[in-house]
């Protein structure tokens, strides 16, 4: 039986990995991946001690220190959390085989996903231009045409990032005012490449074997809108990965609700980053957070002992 | 039996570069195209696998057969490639 599973290893997961290592705790850190949406950013500026990295970089930077402590992440998904009397079962598979392990306490550092338009087309053309990741993606439609949805921080950076890129870009954004912070969104309005559609809800993605345009409403007109784009970015905000687990007590938007000590609902279950209620989701606050809930483990732990 | 792969990436692409660490890991050299400079290779990249995410794995045996990889898909390549 492990003392401790951690489940993720972003930001949050393996800054609680590092601190349960040093305090000798016997532990197991399981993931889908190394680096989750950290991974996947573009420019970081706003990381301590880095005045400029991004996503790859960053993320890399979390595997070397993770291997400099000796610390193995076991690849795999956590499917389910069962409490027993004094301890969890974490059911999951990895690599297509089943697993089962059992542990004292769980942290869940599961962080979170993007969140989908929920619209006809969206399934069908996912990577058949359309795409959750500019980054990634992005320059894959050299000279193209190119719409971002939404227009908050991550959107505003996409089109930006777009605009080096495509040969024209559009942001659809659902409201009459664009959400994100002013410096991106003087950059924004700004650029030539750049056309905002405001009051936009998007109803369809629509296409051949690869996306050929968007269908949208016009909220202040009620008439239904067209643009031919070779190419569409959604960044519509995230959801928690917080799904696979029932027992803890979540918030309006399936955030884990923790206190000052990442604590759940229930004793034993740890969270911590943004899977959890935390209003403000970074990467700086995530690594915080994931060195609380590591020591209040340890403390936890500790009194189980006495 | 030798098989030759090729990687489409892009230079922004965490999987892609994933990808790149697991073949050195494993001593395998590869051929590797950035479809974000090269819109022939993405045409070309596209027809093989039907889709435009990245990375997309080429292995191709000495007899000119193409199994094609799409994202990092670190069990379908360790049994391509013949890594326990």
């Amino acid at each position: 039986m492990f003392d401790l599973i951690i489940i993720g290893a972003s930001a949050a997961g393996v800054s609680a990995a590092m601190y349960a290592k040093r305090r000798n705790i016997h532990f197991l850190i399981i993931s889908e991946n190394i680096g989750g949406e950290v991974a996947t950013s573009g420019e970081i500026e706003n990381y301590l001690g880095f005045t400029h990295t991004d996503g790859i970089e960053l993320s890399g930077k979390f595997k070397e220190q993770l291997k400099y402590h000796g610390i193995e992440v076991k690849e795999g998904n956590v499917e389910i959390i069962e409490q027993r009397d004094n301890f969890f079962i974490i059911q999951g598979k990895q690599n297509g085989s089943s697993l089962e392990l059992e542990t004292k306490v769980v942290l869940i550092a599961t962080g979170v996903h993007p969140r989908e338009l929920s619209v006809t087309g969206e399934k069908e053309f996912r990577n058949k231009g359309l795409s959750y990741c500019t980054v990634c993606d992005g320059p894959l439609f050299k000279d193209k045409i190119v719409a971002t949805i939404g227009g908050g921080n991550s959107g505003l950076e996409s089109v930006l990032m777009l605009a080096q890129i495509a040969s024209q870009c559009y942001l659809i954004q659902l409201g009459e005012r664009l959400k994100g912070d002013e410096v991106l969104i003087e950059k924004v309005k700004n650029s030539p490449k750049i056309q905002i559609i405001y009051n936009a809800r998007t109803k369809e993605i629509f296409g051949d074997t690869f996306v050929r345009g968007i269908r949208y409403e016009d909220t202040k007109s009620g008439g239904i809108k067209e643009i031919r784009v070779d190419g569409i970015f959604v960044h519509i905000g995230m959801v928690p990965n917080s799904s696979f687990i029932d027992l803890v007590e979540k918030n309006e938007f399936k955030e884990i609700k923790v206190n000052s000590l990442c604590q759940t609902s229930v004793p034993g279950i740890f969270a911590a980053g943004d899977v959890t209620d935390i209003p403000y989701k970074q990467i700086s606050i995530a690594a915080g957070q994931g060195a609380c809930a590591a020591l209040a483990v340890v403390d936890y732990l500790n009194k189980l002992r006495v | 039996m030798t098989k030759s792969i090729t990687i489409y990436s892009t230079p922004t692409c965490v999987y892609c570069r994933a990808a790149k660490d697991f073949f050195k890991e494993h001593n395998i050299t590869y051929t590797e195209y950035n479809v974000a400079a090269d819109s022939e290779r993405v045409k070309e990249m596209v027809e093989k696998s039907g889709q435009m995410g990245v990375p997309v794995i080429v292995i191709t045996d000495e007899d000119g057969k193409e199994e094609v990889v799409i994202g990092f898909n670190k069990p379908k390549l360790e049994e391509l490639l013949s890594i326990a």
